[in-house]
C-alpha cells in the first residue's frame, strides 16, 4: 500500500488541462477527488505516469439553475456540496438524498460527482438517479466540447465514450414533467457499504395514473440500465400494489446481475424486485423530484 | 465573591487542612467515573503510538508475502533488490534462527521466514530494510521467488479427509490438535432423558480489526535489543523474542506504546519483531516495521471457523442432564495460540449452566489459510453461540419459556463445574431475572408484531488465566508505587498493559485508594519490561483482579509506612490513624491530621525512597485431567443479554431495535469505563453475528482484506444499549472485582441469534446471519409453507 512515483499537474485552466491529457496520452490520468483513483494506485491496479488534477478548475464545482438550460452541477462538485445545494434542494432532493447515502462523510467531502461517473463502475450511486432523470453530461476535449445523454455515456464496467483528452465538465438536468423521483440504495450496513443494488425511478402521476414512469437498476448490469419492459408496463395505468408487484418482477426479469462477494445474482435480481416496487411507491407518495 | 467547594486536598494550603472536608463514603477513589488517564493526550493527538515514533537514522523494513497457498520455494534471488539504492538489508530463512516459535513446545511451528514450502497467502519469504518506504516498496518487488505450487486444502472437513494436502509433515491428517474429555457419564445422562436433542452450527471466521496497525521499532545497542510495539503483553514478546535469538531476557527490553486496540491479535510477537531485530543488527540502525491494513488481514490470528455439533439431554422440566460438545476448528496455516483456543472452546460451556456430565471432543485442523488464534472471548463465543441456540430449540420443544429454561439450570454460587473450575461469586440467577424485566420479555416474548423477534443468551468469562500463559513459576503480576520525594504525587509501576480498555486508569485508582491517596496526583508507567516489574499483560480479561490485587498490596504497603511516620510526627499510636484522600488523620480526632504530603516527605528525608510493592499469583486451581488448567481462573464473571431484532421479511436487512445486558462483574471500579467495556463487546459481537466474515476465493487469496468490504457495524447500526449490573462481590478480587471485557462478547451471538430466529421462526445455522442468508432461509420457508398449502 504506497503511492508509485507520478508527476502531477493542476492546471488552471480546461485548455491546459486537455492540453496535458492530449500531451501525455495514455500515460495520465485526470484526478479529481482521487477517492477512486489513489486506492487503485496504491493497490497496484492503476499505475498513471501522469496525474492532471482538476483542483483549480474551480467553475466546476457550481451546482446552479438556469432557465432554458435547467439545473447545471459542476463535475467537480462534491458528494456533500450535491447534499447541501439549495438549488437542488429545492428542485432534486432525490439527488441530495442519493449523494447522502454514499461511501461516508469523509469520502463524501472529498468524492466528486464527475469521479463517481467517470469511474463507471455498475455500482455507482449517482448515474442511476441522474439517468432517470434525463440527464446529459457535458465533455470538454482538445476537439471541442459535446454533450451526450448520460444513459449513453456508459459502454461497460469502467468504460465510457469519454476520449483519452476529454474532460467531463458538468451535468445538466433538464426541466422536466416528472412528479416524482427517488432513489434506494440497498447496502449491507448503514455506512460505507457500496450498492447490492440501486433504484431509481421517476414518474409523472396525473391523480393515480401514472403517464410516464422511467426505472433504473444500478449494480445488477455492467452499465445502469433501465428496466424498459417495466417502465411499459406501468405507463398509463392507476397504480395498484399488485401493479407495483408486477412491475418489480418484471424489472428483476429485465436485470442482469453477476454474483459477488456482495451478493448473488439470484439474491441481486429478487432485490431489483423489491425496491423497484418500494422506489415507485416511494416517489408517487413523496411527490417531489 | 462567590464561594468555589474545594474537593482535593491539594486545594488547601497546609495550615488549612483541618478545614478539608474527608468523605464519609465506603471509598474515595474507587467505584467513580473518573477521567481516563489518557484521554485528554489522546483526543489532541499528543498521545504517540509505535508507528508515530521516529529514530535518527531509523529505517523501514516490510515483509514480502507468499502470493501462494500451498507452494515450495525453489529459490530466492535478493540481488536485484539489494542493488537498489537505499536498500541497506534484505533477508530470507538463511539470515535468521530456524529456530520454530507458537505457544506450547508440541506446537512449535512456525519459522520467522519459511524455509522450505509457503503455506497460506501472506506467509512470510524474506525483509527489506531501506532508508525509506518508498525504496522499501520498490525493493520487495525487486525479490525473485521461484515457487512450485502445490494442491491446497481451505476446509477443514475436507483437510481431515484420507489424500488431502498436508500442510505440515509433522501433523499427519493435518490435525493439530486433538482434545477428548468426558466427565460424569453422558451416555447415560442421555438414556435417563426425557428429551435428547442435537443440533449443528458453523461459527465463522473473523478478525479482530484494531484500529491501530502493528507496528515494531527495533534498536541494538551493545548487544542489547530494545523493541517499541503494539502489544498486549511486553512480557511475552520478550520471552519468545529472547528465545528466539537465544538472548538473556535481560539483553530484550520491550515497551509497549500507545496501542489502539488489541483484542487478542497483538498478544504474540510477529515477524515484525523478529525480522526487524535481524534487519536492526545487521545495519546498525533502528529499524521500523509495520503492517498496512491488508496485511493485518493475512497475519490475521483471528477467530477461528468452527463446525459444531451439540447434544443435550433433558428431563420433563427442562433440567439438563448431560451435554456433547462435539467441535472442528480450521486452525489455518500455524497454530498460533490456537491450542488455547481450542481448548478454551469446550472448557467455557459449562459455566453458566449448572450440569455433571460433559464430554467434549474437539479437533483443530490445519488448512492453508491464515493462522487463527485468540479473539475477544477466546473461543468462547461461538461455542456459547451454539448451546444457547441449542437450548432455546430444547426450550422450545419442552414448551418453556427460554428464560424459565436457563434459570432452572442456572449456576449458584460457591459449586463447581464438571471439569473442575471452583466458582464462588455467582449471580447468574439475578443476571436473567434482571434482563427478563428491564427489557420488557414478558409483554413481548411471542407478542411481538410480525417480523420482531426477541432472543436471550447467558455468558460467562475467566477473570485472568489460573496459569500463565507459558510454563513458568513466575507470579502473575506484580507492581510498585514510588512517591515523589516532596510527597506530592506517586508514581505506579506495573507490567499491565493499557491497550486502550482503561487498565491504566483503574489501576491507578485502585493505587490511590490503597494508599489513601487521590487519583488526580497519580502518574503511572507501565508496560516496559525493564522499568516495570513483570505482569502478563492484557489478556484473559486479567488485569483488574490479578494486576488489581499486586497494586492493592503495593498501594497497602505505603500507606503502612505512611502511618506509621505520621505515627511518629503526630505522637499517636499507628493502630489510631488512617488516610484516605490524601489526609492522615487520627481516627479518634480526625481534627488532628497532616497532609499525605507532608508526611511523605519527612519519610524521604529522614528514611529515603518511600516505595511500596505488590505481587500477585493465583492459588492452585483446577483438576489433574489433560488440559485441566485451561479455563481455570480466580474468579468468573456471568451475564445475560437480551437483544430485539426487526427484520425486513423481503430483504433480509436486520435491524437490532435494543439490547440489554446484565452483568455480575462484582464490585466496579470504574463504572464509565465498565459500560465502555460493554458497548464494546456488544459492537463487536454485533459484528460478528451479522455482519462481519473473511472471506477467500477459491485459491485461498482474501477477498476483503479492507474495512469496506469486511464490513463492521458503523456508529449507524448501533442499537440502544442498556448495561445494568446485578450486586456482587468476588472474594477472589481486590474489593470484590472481577471481569467485563472479554465476558460481555460472549452472550452476544446467541442473543442475536435466537432474536433473530425468534423474529423469522426459522434458523439460520451459521454465522454470520447475513441479509442475504436470512432472505434466502424466509424464501425456503415460504416455499415450504406453500407445498404443505
Ligand atoms: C471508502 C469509500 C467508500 C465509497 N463509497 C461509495 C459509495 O457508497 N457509492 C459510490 O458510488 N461510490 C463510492 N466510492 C467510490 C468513489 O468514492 C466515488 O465513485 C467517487 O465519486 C469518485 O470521485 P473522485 O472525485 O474521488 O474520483 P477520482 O478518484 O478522482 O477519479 C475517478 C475516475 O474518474 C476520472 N475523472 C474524475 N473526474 C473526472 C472528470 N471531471 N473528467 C474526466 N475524468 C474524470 C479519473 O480519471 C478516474 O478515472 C467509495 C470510495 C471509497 C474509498
Amino acid at each position: 500500500m504506497y503511492l508509485p512515483d507520478f508527476e502531477y499537474y493542476a492546471p488552471t485552466s480546461l485548455w491546459e488541462a486537455c492540453g496535458l491529457l492530449a500531451q501525455f496520452g495514455p500515460r495520465v490520468k485526470v484526478i479529481a477527488g482521487g477517492t477512486d483513483v489513489l486506492p487503485k494506485m496504491k493497490q497496484d491496479i492503476l499505475a498513471p505516469e501522469v496525474l492532471v488534477s482538476l483542483k483549480n478548475l474551480s467553475q466546476l464545482t457550481d451546482i446552479f439553475y438556469k432557465k432554458g438550460k435547467g439545473m447545471v452541477i459542476g463535475a467537480r462538485a462534491t458528494h456533500n456540496n450535491l447534499v447541501n445545494s439549495p438549488a437542488l434542494q429545492e428542485k432534486y432532493l432525490s439527488i441530495c438524498e442519493a449523494a447522502h447515502h454514499m461511501a461516508n462523510n469523509q469520502i463524501r467531502n472529498t468524492g466528486t460527482v464527475g469521479g463517481n461517473i467517470v469511474n463507471a463502475v455498475p455500482s455507482a450511486d449517482l448515474p442511476p438517479i441522474l439517468i432517470a432523470l434525463g440527464a446529459v453530461v457535458k465533455l470538454f476535449g482538445t476537439d471541442g466540447e459535446r454533450t451526450v445523454l448520460l444513459e449513453e455515456f456508459f459502454t461497460g464496467p469502467g468504460k465510457t465514450v469519454l476520449k483519452q483528452n476529454e474532460i467531463l465538465t458538468e451535468i445538466v438536468i433538464p426541466d422536466q414533467s416528472f412528479t416524482g423521483s427517488t432513489y434506494i440504495k440497498f447496502g449491507l450496513r448503514r455506512s460505507g457499504a457500496l450498492a447490492v443494488v440501486g433504484v431509481a425511478v421517476a414518474v409523472s402521476m396525473q391523480g393515480d395514473i401514472c403517464k410516464e414512469a422511467r426505472i433504473v437498476l444500478g449494480a445488477v448490469a455492467p452499465v445502469p440500465m433501465r428496466a424498459k419492459k417495466a417502465e411499459e408496463l406501468l405507463k398509463g395505468k392507476a397504480v395498484t400494489q399488485e401493479l407495483l408487484e408486477e412491475i418489480g418482477v418484471c424489472a428483476a426479469g429485465e436485470s442482469k446481475p453477476i454474483s459477488d462477494i456482495r451478493g448473488s445474482a439470484e439474491y441481486r435480481k429478487d432485490m431489483v424486485r423489491v425496491f423497484t416496487k418500494r422506489a415507485l411507491s416511494k416517489a408517487i407518495k413523496e411527490g417531489h423530484c | 465573591m462567590e464561594e468555589k467547594t474545594r474537593t482535593s486536598y491539594t486545594e488547601y494550603k497546609p495550615e488549612e487542612i483541618s478545614e478539608f472536608k474527608i468523605k464519609d463514603e465506603k471509598y474515595s477513589v474507587i467505584g467513580k467515573s473518573v477521567p481516563k488517564m489518557d484521554g485528554r493526550v489522546k483526543v489532541t493527538g499528543q498521545a504517540k503510538y509505535t508507528g508515530d515514533l521516529k529514530f535518527p537514522n531509523m529505517l523501514v523494513g516490510k515483509i514480502l508475502h507468499s502470493p501462494y497457498a500451498h507452494a515450495k520455494i525453489l529459490s530466492i534471488d535478493t540481488s536485484a533488490a539489494e542493488k537498489l539504492p537505499g536498500v541497506k538489508a534484505v533477508i530470507t530463512h538463511k539470515d535468521v534462527p530456524s529456530l520454530k516459535y507458537g505457544i506450547s513446545p508440541a506446537r512449535w511451528d512456525e519459522n520467522i521466514f519459511c524455509i522450505d514450502k509457503v503455506r497460506y497467502v501472506g506467509d512470510k519469504v524474506a525483509a527489506v530494510a531501506a532508508i525509506d518506504e518508498d525504496t522499501v516498496y520498490k525493493a520487495l518487488k525487486l525479490i525473485k521467488v521461484e515457487y512450485e505450487e502445490l494442491p491446497a486444502v481451505f476446509d477443514p472437513i475436507e483437510a481431515m479427509k484420507e489424500g488431502a494436502p498436508q500442510v505440515h509433515d509433522e501433523y499427519p491428517g493435518n490435525i493439530n490438535t486433538e482434545i477428548h474429555q468426558n466427565f460424569g457419564d453422558v451416555e447415560q445422562a442421555f438414556k435417563d432423558a426425557y428429551y435428547v436433542r442435537t443440533d449443528r452450527f458453523v461459527g465463522n471466521r473473523t478478525y479482530h480489526a484494531p484500529i491501530e496497525p502493528h507496528s515494531a521499532i527495533s534498536i541494538w545497542e551493545d548487544g542489547k535489543l530494545t523493541v517499541y510495539c503494539s502489544t498486549q503483553s511486553p512480557h511475552y514478546f520478550q520471552y519468545y523474542i529472547a528465545r528466539e535469538f537465544g538472548m538473556k531476557m535481560g539483553d530484550v527490553r520491550v515497551l509497549k506504546t500507545f496501542v489502539g486496540g488489541g483484542f487478542g491479535g497483538k498478544l504474540e510477537p510477529t515477524a515484525l519483531e523478529f525480522a526487524g531485530a535481524v534487519l536492526a543488527r545487521m545495519t546498525g540502525r533502528p529499524v521500523k516495521m509495520f503492517y498496512d491494513r491488508a496485511e493485518m488481514f493475512t497475519h490475521n490470528r483471528g477467530r477461528h471457523k468452527v463446525v459444531m455439533e451439540i447434544t443435550t439431554g433433558v428431563d420433563k422440566n427442562g433440567k439438563i442432564l448431560g451435554v456433547h460438545a462435539n467441535f472442528v476448528q480450521d486452525g489455518g496455516a500455524y497454530t498460533s495460540l490456537g491450542i488455547a483456543t481450542a481448548y478454551y472452546a469446550g472448557a467455557m460451556l459449562t459455566l453458566t449452566y449448572d450440569f455433571v456430565n460433559y464430554k467434549f471432543d474437539m479437533t483443530r485442523v490445519y488448512t492453508n489459510l491464515p493462522a487463527c488464534g485468540a479473539q475477544r472471548g477466546h473461543g468462547a463465543p461461538q461455542p456459547r453461540y451454539a448451546f444457547e441456540c441449542h437450548l432455546d430449540h430444547v426450550a422450545e420443544h419442552l414448551g418453556i419459556d427460554p428464560i424459565e429454561l436457563r434459570l432452572r439450570n442456572a449456576r449458584r454460587p460457591n459449586t463447581i463445574t464438571p471439569n473442575e473450575f471452583g466458582v464462588q461469586s455467582c449471580e447468574m440467577k439475578a443476571c436473567l431475572e434482571k434482563a427478563r424485566e428491564i427489557s420488557g420479555w414478558q409483554d413481548k416474548k411471542g407478542k411481538l408484531p410480525k417480523g420482531r423477534g426477541i432472543g436471550i443468551a447467558t455468558g460467562s468469562f475467566v477473570t485472568g488465566a489460573g496459569y500463565p500463559i507459558y510454563r513458568t513459576d513466575l507470579p502473575h503480576a506484580s507492581a510498585m508505587i514510588k512517591v515523589h520525594e516532596d510527597g506530592t504525587a506517586a508514581t505506579l509501576y506495573t507490567g499491565a498493559t493499557d491497550i486502550g480498555q482503561g487498565s491504566d486508569t483503574i489501576l491507578c485508582q485502585m493505587a490511590a485508594e490503597a494508599m489513601g491517596f487521590t487519583y488526580d496526583n497519580m502518574k503511572i508507567v507501565t508496560a516496559d519490561t525493564e522499568t516495570t516489574p513483570h505482569d502478563f499483560g492484557a489478556y484473559a480479561s486479567r488485569q483488574t483482579l490479578m494486576s488489581g490485587s499486586a497494586v492493592k498490596q503495593a498501594g497497602e504497603e505505603v500507606k503502612a509506612q505512611v502511618l506509621e511516620m505520621a505515627s511518629v510526627l503526630m505522637e499517636v499510636d499507628v493502630d489510631n490513624l488512617d488516610c484516605r484522600d490524601a489526609v492522615v488523620y487520627c481516627k479518634s480526632n480526625p481534627e488532628i491530621r497532616k497532609t499525605f504530603g507532608e508526611v511523605a516527605r519527612t519519610f524521604f528525608v529522614k528514611r529515603g525512597p518511600l516505595v511500596g510493592r505488590g505481587v500477585y499469583a493465583p492459588p492452585k486451581l483446577g483438576g489433574k485431567f489433560k488440559g485441566a488448567p485451561v479455563g481455570t481462573s480466580p474468579a468468573y464473571s456471568f451475564a445475560a443479554q437480551i437483544s430485539e431484532v426487526e427484520i425486513d421479511e423481503e430483504t433480509g436487512e436486520i435491524n437490532v431495535k435494543e439490547v440489554w445486558d446484565v452483568h455480575d462483574c462484582g464490585m466496579v471500579i470504574n463504572p464509565a469505563l465498565l459500560h465502555a467495556q460493554v458497548h464494546g463487546a456488544l459492537y463487536m459481537g454485533m459484528g460478528e453475528t451479522v455482519w462481519e466474515e473473511v472471506v477467500f476465493d477459491n485459491k485461498g487469496k482474501l477477498l476483503n482484506g479492507n474495512l469496506g468490504e469486511y464490513r463492521m457495524p458503523t456508529s449507524l447500526d448501533m442499537p440502544k444499549i442498556v448495561s445494568e449490573l446485578v450486586e456482587s462481590s468476588e472474594p477472589a478480587g481486590p474489593w470484590g472485582v472481577k471481569e467485563v471485557g472479554e465476558g460481555a462478547t460472549i452472550p452476544t451471538m446467541g442473543c442475536f441469534s435466537n432474536a433473530i430466529y425468534d423474529a423469522m421462526g426459522v434458523r439460520v445455522s451459521s454465522l454470520p446471519l447475513s441479509y442475504e442468508k436470512v432472505w434466502r432461509a424466509l424464501k425456503e420457508k415460504r416455499e415450504k409453507e406453500g407445498i404443505q398449502k
